[in-house]
């Protein structure tokens, strides 16, 4: 038995070390509401953010949040989480479905548990969930795309837009309100609308194409996410920083060097730390009943109210990102 | 399997083997998550922790007799991917009912192991480099057929039951777990072949003298393995409800980790099937039980680590230290555990 002491102390060691870091996390939840948040995964910079935001409506709300997710690829991880999730015992979850179909199955065994499922960011199959925390609407986003474009432009001139593919569904959308809204600027005239395969190096060909067969061009707007440094980096190529606009649809660490180098004007995107702060409100509103299907808004706490339309719960206006607040953002 | 000295006790002899210290280990898993865990020792619990753990439990089971035979098997997590989506094929897109495309799907699993063990037998490549060039194969076609994105899902609720139903209480997919559990152990632990095993992980060239047709016995081990993978897929793919080419990423680590910290020595020759199910027991109640600690799911990866390496270390200790109290030179520190020689 000597022998065998030193290992079994070693291990007590290491066991008693996670038993103190596990009643600091856990404690004093006896009453306490308790949300879990799933993010696609957990060391993405986007989900990183969203948690912040959720963190923050943790605390105005009194609640205990657990953030846990997938660190590696495997599909099933997800699964998992929530399958232990609902024999633990939680509130509420709050899932950023990876797979759609596969994570439904596990969704309504919780909600069969007793457990109250919201969706945020993507969603699961409508009847594995309450509500889903929609981050953007394509009216919303095509909408805010034409406007920032007209105001950059002063309301007149030249633009060209490039895409993912020309088939793409989401695109074609999103195109689809950008024209409904570039009716309202008459002055505002497209001349081309490019696809980049979303490659950053073919739309940056692209835009120097753009750039040289189009020399009254004012700006150019990408709604893909590689499009806007590929089409900011031909403009500065082309030494026509700041004669021709660039501004769409991207994350802000993709873009910070071309805004701070006055080449690209706006990222726009939604606030993810706004959703994450909606979710948790919406998740809490739903466990304590304040917030029922059929509802048509939402009042989440220092955010304001919000719309609901059918069972989605609209994260509203999507946020512009610009030389002054890129920087408070990572992701 | 540590064999103790003829002179020592009984008791002891049975303390100091490796698979009672990994009982003790898991109890002690057990009793501290639950103290700590809200509603871990449930049955329900136990039920879920079972049912996600089936599949690399399976791959445990298989990888045995491999690492038994000094080889490896690196593949399996990427045939398990492969085999999901060809099932997903045979059932969508050939329109195959489930369980004829299940039967596809296991014939696929056996020829794949086929290939690994032709590679090992016919042109002598040391499994490892084998193994890892299939690992790469097999998922890499499973790329290649769904181009990374086309997902196979819609299966009938008759199939899904396989993977989230329930069997007389118990999660659908125990009944085939213990199946090849048993068959499994009877191989190994009761037959000819499991001490043919043993036999070629101890001294390969020794086997082959003593008469046990070696290749056919590898053979056996690496088709047998690709079986068993392909019935994991169909389970995973029933469990999730869906078929993507990234299914089983990584779970061949899972698997060897369990034989290893089962006691099965990675150089072959020694080890047992029970060893590999405790292995298994304490990663999974180890990956379920953070979950209920609340503790982050990262801490996972630690404590599996630090467990397999007390787990290597309290096993050579012993001898070190038995070793060292004789006051002879320890023995050098590359030599495996030696075995009880296998008795004919």
């Amino acid at each position: 038995m000597k022998r065998i002491l030193p290992l079994f102390l070693l291990a007590g060691l290491v066991l008693a070390g996670c038993s103190k870091s596990a009643e600091t996390s856990g404690g004093g939840s006896a009453k306490k509401l308790t949300i879990a948040l799933l993010p696609k995964s957990k060391g993405n910079a986007y989900f990183v953010s969203v948690r912040d935001g959720a963190q923050r409506a943790a605390q105005d709300l009194g609640v205990d949040l657990i953030f846990d997710g997938p660190t590696d690829t495997d599909p099933a991880k997800q699964n998992e989480l929530v399958d232990n999730w609902t024999t633990l015992g939680v509130d509420v979850i709050a899932a950023a479905c990876e797979n759609k179909e596969g994570i439904s199955t596990a969704l309504r065994n919780a909600q069969s548990k007793g457990i109250k499922v919201i969706t945020y960011d993507a969603d699961a199959q409508t009847d594995a969930r309450t509500f889903f925390v929609n981050q953007a609407t394509p009216d919303g986003i095509g909408h805010a795309l034409m406007d920032e474009a007209a105001r950059l432009c002063a309301k007149s001139g030249q633009y060209a837009i490039i895409t993912s593919t020309l088939t793409a569904a989401n695109q074609n959308e999103w195109k689809k309100y950008i024209a409904e809204r570039a009716a309202d600027y008459p002055d505002m005239k497209l001349v081309a609308v490019r696809p980049c395969d979303d490659q950053k190096d073919k739309a940056q060909s692209e835009a120097t194409a753009l750039l040289s067969t189009y020399p009254d061009l004012k700006l150019i707007m990408a709604i893909c996410s590689p499009g806007v440094p590929g089409a900011a980096e031909a403009v500065k190529q082309a030494g026509k920083a700041g004669k021709v606009k660039v501004m769409g649809l991207g994350l802000p660490n993709e873009n910070k060097l071309y805004v701070h180098n006055g080449v690209t004007d706006s990222i726009i995107l939604w606030n993810t730390e706004d959703l994450g702060y909606l979710t948790v409100q919406a998740a809490v509103a739903l466990a304590k009943g304040t917030l029922k299907p059929g509802d048509t808004t939402f009042t989440a706490g220092k955010l304001g109210t919000f719309e609901i339309k059918g069972d989605n719960i609209l994260l509203g206006k999507p946020f512009i990102f610009n030389k002054g607040n890129i920087d408070q953002f990572n992701f | 399997m540590s064999a103790a000295p003829a002179a020592a006790p009984r008791w002891k002899a049975i303390l100091f083997r490796h698979e009672t210290l990994l009982l003790l280990v898991l109890v002690a898993e057990w009793f501290y998550f639950d103290a700590v865990g809200a509603r871990f020792a449930t049955l329900d619990n136990t039920f879920e922790i079972v049912r996600h753990h089936v599949e690399i439990g399976l791959l445990a089971l298989v990888m045995t007799p491999v690492i038994l035979t000094g080889g490896i098997d690196l593949s399996v997590g990427s045939l398990l991917g492969l085999c999901a989506i060809l099932f997903g094929k045979f059932w969508r897109d050939a329109g195959l009912s489930p369980l004829e495309a299940g039967a596809c799907t296991i014939v696929v699993g056996a020829l794949a192991g086929g290939l690994n063990a032709a590679l090992i037998t016919e042109l002598r490549l040391p499994p490892l480099i084998v193994t890892l060039g299939t690992y790469s194969l097999f998922r890499g076609l499973a790329e290649a057929i769904t181009h990374g994105s086309d997902t196979f899902t819609g299966f009938p609720s008759s199939f899904l039951a396989l993977g989230q139903g329930h069997w007389l209480g118990l999660p659908a997919q125990t009944p085939v777990f213990v199946v090849v559990a048993l068959g499994v152990w009877l191989l190994v632990h009761r037959t000819t072949f499991g001490r043919g095993f043993r036999a070629i992980g101890f001294a390969p060239e020794g086997a082959r003298y003593a008469g046990i047709p070696v290749e056919r016995r590898l053979a056996l081990a690496y088709v047998l393995t690709g079986m068993v993978a392909a019935v994991a897929a169909i389970i995973y793919t029933a469990r999730l409800g869906q078929a993507r080419a990234d299914a089983g990423t990584g779970y061949e680590l899972y698997a060897i980790t369990a034989v290893v910290l089962g006691g099965t020595s990675i150089f072959g020759g020694v080890g047992s099937v029970h060893g590999t199910l405790l292995g298994l027991a304490a990663i999974a109640v180890l990956d379920d039980g953070l979950v209920h600690a609340r503790l982050p799911r990262e801490a996972a990866g630690v404590l599996t680590g630090v467990l397999l390496l007390l787990a290597l270390t309290g096993s050579v200790a012993p001898k070190l230290w038995a070793a060292r109290s004789k006051r002879r030179p320890a023995p050098p520190a590359a030599t495996p555990p030696s075995p009880p020689l296998p008795t004919p």
